[in-house]
């Protein structure tokens, strides 16, 4: 075990890869844990992890409720494919959250939820735009995500953004920016591949 | 689903992990990825590139039933002593409850590794050895597939090269020392074909860094050496 326990709640900024690293390796194991069906392993990564999952379903479903409900079936599903993660050799925190977000695109399409109907919340998760994330292990991979958005089109990041960070399908983000289908999709398809290239630079 | 263009699977691993890939595409896409490894390769690599997006928003406190619930879910699959909090049971309810869950997860835990095992021996994790391409035609035409210990190969036909009528397609494996090629079969003309290799065959594909295509007559070479001209030759990945 890495021995900085509570690295995320300390609120330090995100950036230095050693600290990535560690919190790479901690998550790793945690998740090797839980494989071998050790329970409070499972308790632990939900301890540091489903506060970012849960913004991250909250913000794509709108409802707190629905997306605690949504919560349950991600850790569950985490204990049930804790194994598969090992052949991967990914990043733990990227595996995760995949789980999260695919879990609350189903949910959001199957509910036929419209989006940006009024949030029955009082405010969702935002968006922090610099600084100190308490996702350390976000590191250097997030700094070069960022710099490479700002590439983009204001037209292109803000498809990008939608789809991934509000779920929103192609015909929403036609709808809530007004522009037909076609070229939203192309922003978002010519969007992606500058990502792409900048992040492979 | 049987594209094999690297750009188009690219593209639809972007938009499935962006989520715009939607409805039937999209569990069309679920298989494919679960059964193909370049294809979750794709995906995974997507995911960790876009991943930063996510973790920018500000952290949500789950309220406290949500775990509650999650235990529960788990509790019978959970290695005994694991448990990460108490029951409110009395003592002695507690202990009887304990021995039986303890029996229980032997038993799930028997189930499953002998499951794992019966499916692991069935349906070896089979990763990309060598995909062997046609300069002259638009698809590759075969992928070739192994377990991590080569002792089973699939070849999958991808449509790159024209069976051809009372002749078959074998592969080699070309020992690195110069030794003669070592027949690991014929090729399938379509769809894919799964073998278990021989000792001595898994030995000469270990000894060897490429693997060769000729052409045959029906039914393979007479000789155990390549007869007919060497159509293809290819890399084979490096294994840890």
């Amino acid at each position: 075990m890495a021995p900085n326990k509570a690295t995320h709640l300390s609120g330090q900024t995100a950036g230095s890869m050693p600290e990535a690293d560690a919190d790479d390796a901690e998550l790793t194991q945690l998740i090797a844990a839980c494989a071998a069906r050790n329970a409070q392993a499972l308790r632990r990564l939900y301890d540091r992890t489903a506060p970012q999952l849960l913004a991250c379903m909250v913000r794509i479903l709108k409802r707190k409720a629905l997306a605690e409900e949504a919560l349950q079936d991600v850790f569950v599903s985490i204990w049930q494919r804790a194994g598969q993660f090992e052949a991967r050799r990914g990043r733990p925190r990227a595996w995760l959250m995949s789980i999260a977000r695919y879990r609350a695109i189903d949910v959001l399409r199957a509910e036929r939820a419209e989006l940006y109907r009024e949030a029955e919340i009082e405010q969702l998760p935002q968006l922090i735009t610099e600084g100190a994330s308490d996702w350390s292990g976000a590191g250097r991979s997030a700094a070069a995500l960022a710099r490479c958005f700002e590439l983009l089109s204001a037209d292109q990041r803000r498809g990008i953004e939608l789809a991934f960070v509000d779920g929103a399908s192609h015909a929403d983000i036609a709808r809530l920016t007004r522009q037909p289908l076609g070229t939203v999709k192309s922003w978002i398809r010519r969007g992606l591949a500058s990502l792409r290239q900048c992040l492979e630079r | 689903m049987k594209h094999d263009d690297p750009k188009l699977i690219d593209s639809l691993a972007a938009e499935y992990v962006l989520g715009t890939l939607t409805g039937r595409a999209r569990r069309r896409f679920e298989r494919w990825r679960a059964s193909e490894w370049h294809v979750e390769r794709r995906v995974q690599a997507w995911e960790e590139r876009l991943v930063g997006l996510a973790l920018r928003l500000t952290p949500m406190r789950p309220s406290p039933h949500v775990w509650d619930e999650i235990e529960k879910r788990i509790g019978r699959t959970a290695a005994p002593g694991t448990r990460p909090t108490h029951s409110t049971l009395p003592d002695g309810a507690r202990r009887i409850s304990t021995l039986r869950a303890l029996a229980a997860s032997i038993a799930i835990f028997v189930v499953i590794v002998g499951g794992v095992m019966a499916w692991r021996i069935t349906h070896p994790e089979l990763l990309a050895l060598a995909t062997i391409t046609n300069p002259n035609a638009v698809n590759p035409a075969w992928e070739l597939r192994a377990d991590a210990d080569l002792r089973h190969i699939r070849a999958v036909a991808l449509g790159g090269v024209q069976p051809q009528a009372g002749k078959s397609f074998e592969l080699w494996a070309l020992p690195d020392n110069g030794g003669a090629p070592v027949s690991l079969g014929l090729m399938p003309d379509s769809g894919e074909l799964t073998r278990t290799l021989t000792e001595a065959q898994r030995n000469a594909l270990l000894g060897a860094s490429k693997v060769a295509v000729s052409l045959e007559p029906a039914g393979g070479s007479p000789t155990g050496a390549p007869t007919g001209p060497v159509l293809f030759v290819a890399e084979r990945a490096a294994r840890a």
